[in-house]
């Protein structure tokens, strides 16, 4: 459905893009998902995102922020007694803390994609985190229309470094990120 | 084949009640022992929710054989050239068995509430009956699993003594909770 944008080639045409371009998460399609080990198997979850704001700049890549919040009370971790004991007080404590942010500080190229450094809140502790970025546009559009894109954001955090380490001794510490997100152009 | 207890023999609803339990709890004891110590997995989480359904449906067994011992008292036991410590011994016996085949299943409910998961019996859910705290959770489970050593223990003991019973004083303890 989608195909391969050169990340590189956009960046390589230049002031053509020298504004930031606003873009909205577009539900449809856009999943956060994540994976953990719970024993030998690894489960895949997901939680539906909250609010995005992204504001892209394709000539001058530093220039663009991204900031997510995701919606913990809708979390599904793989089966029912997952997602509830991952919602309850150990893990993610819904209750109290019922979004996870990630605001970036830093967005480089990397390759054919992007490094974005940033901060994540869970259960109100925040840390730097790293994500690794790929852009590609919609199957089917001109090279140059870049009205709707999907990222994919690959990334890892330890449960434990935000205190959400309820029962270590079933699910691991290591929560792996695969956020697929459709974005439309706003402006 | 009456339905109720008589004073001197036990009707078909306690024996049915004994029996079912008997079976279930021999069941149990090594499944529950083994389930400790695995390691848990996408593969046999089923089997914790079984082991849960059977155990809650234990303690609902010994609820009701409670209640219908109050309604229809058990015959009195067989005490005829019996030494008196035996004879004691079986009573504490008894009393630990009801007590322990209360305590354990409960146990293991309180731990199971505390973790915040959902506690499901035959695929309906229970509610939930006890503070969410990691306290009571390991408390729970720690208590569930003496307690069931213990049961382990005083059900050898009372298979052992109606064995006793049966096969040196051949008095009717036995045969009267197999045919009345």
């Amino acid at each position: 459905m989608i195909r391969l944008l050169a990340l590189v080639m956009i960046l390589a045409t230049g002031p053509a893009w020298a504004a930031q371009t606003r873009y909205a998460l577009d539900p449809q399609g856009s999943t956060v998902g994540f994976a953990w080990d719970f024993g030998a198997d690894e489960i895949k979850g997901n939680m539906p995102v909250a609010q995005a704001d992204l504001a892209l700049d394709f000539a001058n890549l530093p220039n663009s922020t991204v900031t997510v919040a995701v919606d913990v009370t809708g979390a599904e971790a793989g089966f029912p007694f997952a997602s509830q004991a991952m919602k309850g007080p150990r893990v993610l404590d819904a209750g109290q803390y019922p979004h996870i942010t990630f605001v970036s500080s830093a967005i480089r190229r990397d390759g054919d994609g992007a490094r974005i450094d940033g901060s994540i809140t869970v259960r109100g502790v925040t840390r730097p985190m790293v994500l690794a970025a790929h852009l590609y546009r919609a199957e089917g559009s001109a090279t140059a229309d870049l009205s709707r894109l999907t990222v994919i954001l690959t990334g890892a955090l330890s449960r434990a470094a935000f205190g959400a380490d309820g029962w270590s001794d079933l699910a691991g510490d290591e929560v792996r990120l695969n956020i697929r997100a459709v974005l439309r152009q706003v402006n | 084949m009456g339905v109720r207890n008589t004073p001197s023999s036990f009707g078909l609803v306690s024996r049915t009640i004994h029996w079912a339990m008997a079976a279930a709890i021999l069941g149990m004891l090594p499944f529950g022992l083994w389930l400790e110590g695995q390691k848990i997995g996408l593969s046999n989480l089923w089997l914790y929710g079984l082991h849960k359904s059977i155990g809650m449906t234990l303690l609902a067994l010994v609820l009701v054989r409670i209640v219908w011992h109050r309604i229809s008292p058990p015959p009195h036991q067989l005490t005829q050239s019996i030494a008196s410590w035996q004879i004691r011994a079986a009573r504490w016996a008894h009393w630990a068995l009801y007590l322990l085949m209360v305590l354990v299943p409960l146990s293991g409910w309180i731990g199971s509430a505390a973790t915040g998961i959902d506690v499901t019996v035959w695929g309906l859910t229970l509610p939930s009956v006890w503070p969410q705290t990691e306290g009571w959770d390991k408390g729970g489970f720690a208590a569930h699993s003496i307690l069931t050593k213990l049961l382990l223990a005083v059900v050898l003991l009372h298979f052992a003594g109606a064995l006793h019973r049966a096969f040196v004083h051949r008095d009717r303890t036995l045969t009267r909770m197999i045919r009345g």
